[in-house]
């Protein structure tokens, strides 16, 4: 057997044979030789600018690459400046605090944080910003139950885009909602009624946003409700107008929150709709978001909130 | 010459062809559950509610089926393949090469049960629990004591390059096994267990295991492949004994360093962090030996090409090779990282291997080796040309689909408008995800039939083979 290869320069074979396979004597490629070498001269440096290496306890901090940070005080609030070497932590800090990003944001948070909600709503650079920030806020946060537009889910989640308010539109309001929560309740009427009444209660509700309904059924129903048999006046008012303080339904306008009415296909339907909520009563919850997003933070939201549903 | 016909004879190859075969049967199984996960992500109604199919069920599902039963499986048949034609020995113990064929195989469709029914270590690619994990540990050491055994018969003086992939494979494995998964159960009756370790120390044991997984799993064992198939396909001498040598041992030393480059920037210590960073990168021109060596042995054969279908898989097995051995120490830079981190560009590097590179060559060799064991020819050539335009298709649709959805993901999360707040919220990048998601799904499809097409044109082969084979003996007689 040849022990030189034609077609590969003419190297060698080492002798060896398997399966019939064997081996040439070629060189290591200069280049990658060099190319490796490169690449742990690289790493080398590496080592020296940034942590590395455990010696002992600790290990090589790096050098040439100190961050500078600030440290407030806990005691006396007092910022301090810190240099460390390189680590995670401090980039972190100093990049929240001095960052070019950080420090545009900065600009406006302290504009807005001293500003009043007037102030705000009245200055379109602020209320600019506003938005920016809480488009994220919103969609991060709100957007999972009240729907990414705002629109949220009948009978489940309020619609925040329209004009109604449950808890009140204006910017205290809205903020306290945002702040503390709320928890929407209306008592199950499951055995209350009579098949009748409970007919007459729906007639007499749908009647009120406008609704061609029986007038003798309605008169029953506008008893029940505005007497002690129903007593849905206690929360709902006896002009059905709903109250801000309890979170109740205006029942005489067209929006509808809980009961799909409008999704329904004829009268039937529709006060099947409104009989099913009276008799399974409605339990909703919306948590407080005091603990989670910092006061600036819920501010900028109230007025996109506020601005969302053409607040009053 | 008379003597190598006479060990010839002798090969044990009725579990090469098992191992094989089941090696086809996973694949095509795991692959289709890739491809079906991959379209819950883009229309999430496919899982129909039902918690046994959900993602996070079938992932672990597709990952064991594809490394462990698809891989692995290969990894067994072309290794027993190579140790006995390179050592010119007949495989050590029959009864014991069994065990490994029925452990492994019980291992993996107990793994993929079980993740339905959900249990799981929630460790990455080791989500057996603890007693799969036993199996698959007496089987791992009787696999390595069956293939030295075998390398300690051998006719030849020295050891053949790929059986020294093959070793540090079985050997690493064993180590990483064995190590990531110390574990307590809590009762003795029980799948459940809580690992030995805790917090970070947790998290690096399982990134050492992990990135080893690839290291020597699906790359020093494939490149033992390549080391075989390669010159045997092309006809052709290994271009260098000298950087076999020294990208094998550059391989094995560098690899063990570099798990922690998958816990940037977490509670992992920063020096750990840079350790990682700085071997992977190292470990580039390492991992490249390889793919030098597997091109230039091809280099003189490549008029091949135009007319050998496996050639064409070795290669581009190769190249992808190089490219996802360069875009993963690229990657493990701790600045690159911030970005790809947590995104899909790690899937799509993942695959740009798993499937680039380990399926590949794994189709490569098959092609070539299933012939031989059956003494025929492949069944339909055409069919391997289809396979591997399939194949290719599917894998650029994958990758391209998976650096769109991965980068973008990572510039979506990342942005900021001109006041410093952050650009978009965690839902707009989600929803950008929708069309690199369906393009990934059709080239998992694609794939996936490529490797269906090739499960049949190797059953026809063994069958044909077999055919031949009965027909011989009735002339003889």
């Amino acid at each position: 057997m040849s022990n030189t290869n034609q077609k590969s320069g003419g190297a060698a074979s080492t002798g060896h044979s398997w399966d019939g396979i064997e081996e040439l004597t070629n060189p290591v490629p200069r280049w990658w030789i060099w190319s490796f070498y490169f690449t742990v001269v690289i790493c080398i440096i590496y080592w020296i600018v940034y942590p590395a290496w455990p010696v002992g306890k600790g290990f090589t901090t790096g050098t040439f690459n100190d961050i500078t940070y600030n440290v407030v005080d806990k005691n006396t609030g007092e910022a301090k400046e810190v240099t460390t070497h390189w680590n995670t932590r401090a980039l972190f800090m100093a990049d929240m605090q001095r960052g070019k990003e950080a420090l545009k944001q900065k600009a406006y948070m302290d504009e807005v944080s001293k500003a009043s909600f007037d102030e705000i709503l009245a200055d379109p650079e602020k209320m600019a910003f506003a938005r920016s920030l809480a488009k994220g806020i919103y969609g991060d946060n709100c957007a999972a139950c009240h729907g990414s537009g705002g629109t949220g889910v009948v009978g489940l989640f309020p619609n925040l885009a329209d004009d109604d308010w449950l808890w009140g539109g204006k910017v205290e309001q809205i903020q306290a909602t945002i702040e503390h929560g709320r928890q929407g309740f209306m008592p199950a009427y499951t055995d209350t009624f009579t098949a009748e009444q409970l007919d007459a209660v729906a007639e007499y509700v749908l009647s009120l946003s406008g609704h061609s309904v029986d007038e003798n059924k309605v008169a029953t129903g506008k008893r029940i409700f505005n007497g002690q048999e129903g007593g849905c006046y206690y929360c709902h008012t006896t002009n059905a107008t709903g109250m801000l303080s309890v979170g109740s339904a205006n029942l005489t306008d067209s929006i509808w929150t809980v009961a799909n009415v409008p999704a329904a296909s004829n009268l039937e339907a529709k006060k099947d709709t409104v009989k099913s909520v009276v008799t399974n009563g409605i339990s909703r919850k919306m948590p407080g978001w005091s603990e989670r997003l910092s006061a600036n933070d819920i501010k900028l939201l109230t007025v996109f909130i506020h601005e969302l549903g053409g607040g009053k | 010459m008379a003597h190598s016909m006479a060990a010839k004879a002798e090969y044990n190859y009725d579990i090469i062809k098992r191992f094989a075969a089941m090696a086809m049967v996973w694949g095509v199984l795991g692959m289709f559950v890739g491809f079906y996960a991959a379209s819950e992500l883009a229309f999430p109604f496919l899982n129909f509610d039902s918690q046994y199919i959900t993602f996070g069920r079938l992932r672990p599902v597709h990952t064991t089926l594809v490394i462990f039963g698809f891989g692995g499986s290969a990894l067994f048949a072309t290794s027993y393949y190579i140790v006995q034609r390179t050592c010119q020995a007949r495989l050590h113990g029959d009864g014991m090469a069994n065990f490994t064929f029925w452990g492994w195989q019980v291992s993996v469709a107990l793994g993929v049960m079980s993740y339905m029914l959900g249990y799981t270590q929630a460790r990455e690619y080791a989500e057996f629990e603890w007693p799969i994990d036993l199996l698959i540990t007496v089987t791992w050491v009787i696999y390595l004591y069956v293939f030295v055994m075998t390398i300690r018969k051998r006719s030849q003086p020295h050891i053949y390059v790929a059986n020294w992939f093959f070793i540090a494979f079985i050997l690493a494995t064993a180590l990483l096994h064995v190590f990531n998964n110390l574990a307590m159960p809590v009762s003795l009756m029980g799948m459940k267990s809580y690992s030995l370790f805790s917090g970070v120390q947790d998290a690096m044991t399982q990134w050492w295991y992990g990135h080893n997984a690839v290291g020597f799993f699906l790359t020093a064992a494939f490149l033992g492949m390549m080391y075989y198939f390669v010159p045997k396909q092309a006809g052709r001498p290994i271009y260098s004994y000298r950087l076999s040598v020294i990208h094998f041992w550059a391989l094995v030393f560098l690899y063990m360093w570099v798990g922690g480059h998958h816990l940037h920037w977490t509670a992992l210590p920063d020096w750990t962090s840079t350790l990682a960073a700085t071997f992977s990168i190292i470990l580039l021109m390492p991992s490249w030996g390889g793919m030098i060596n597997g091109i230039m042995t091809m280099s003189g054969a490549w008029d091949k090409l135009r007319t050998d279908p496996i050639m064409r898989f070795l290669i581009v097995s190769l190249s992808f090779y190089g490219m996802s051995t360069f875009e993963g120490p690229m990657m493990a830079l701790k600045s690159v990282n911030a970005l790809s981190h947590y995104t899909d560009w790690t899937i799509g590097h993942v695959h740009s291997g798993a499937l680039g590179w380990v399926a590949m060559v794994s189709f490569g060799s098959f092609y070539h080796m299933v012939p031989k064991l059956y003494n025929t020819k492949m069944y339909s050539e055409k069919l391997i040309f289809t396979h591997f335009w399939l194949a290719t298709i599917g894998i650029v649709l994958y990758i391209t689909a998976m650096w769109t959805s991965g980068i973008g993901q990572g510039l979506i999360l990342r942005a900021f408008d001109s006041y410093g707040n952050l650009a978009y919220t965690f839902v707009e990048s989600v929803s950008y995800l929708h069309g690199p998601y369906v393009t990934r799904a059709i080239g998992g499809f694609l794939f996936v039939t490529g490797a269906a097409i090739m499960a049949y044109n190797l059953y026809m082969t063994a069958k044909q083979g077999k055919r031949e084979a009965a027909e011989a003996a009735a002339a003889a007689a």
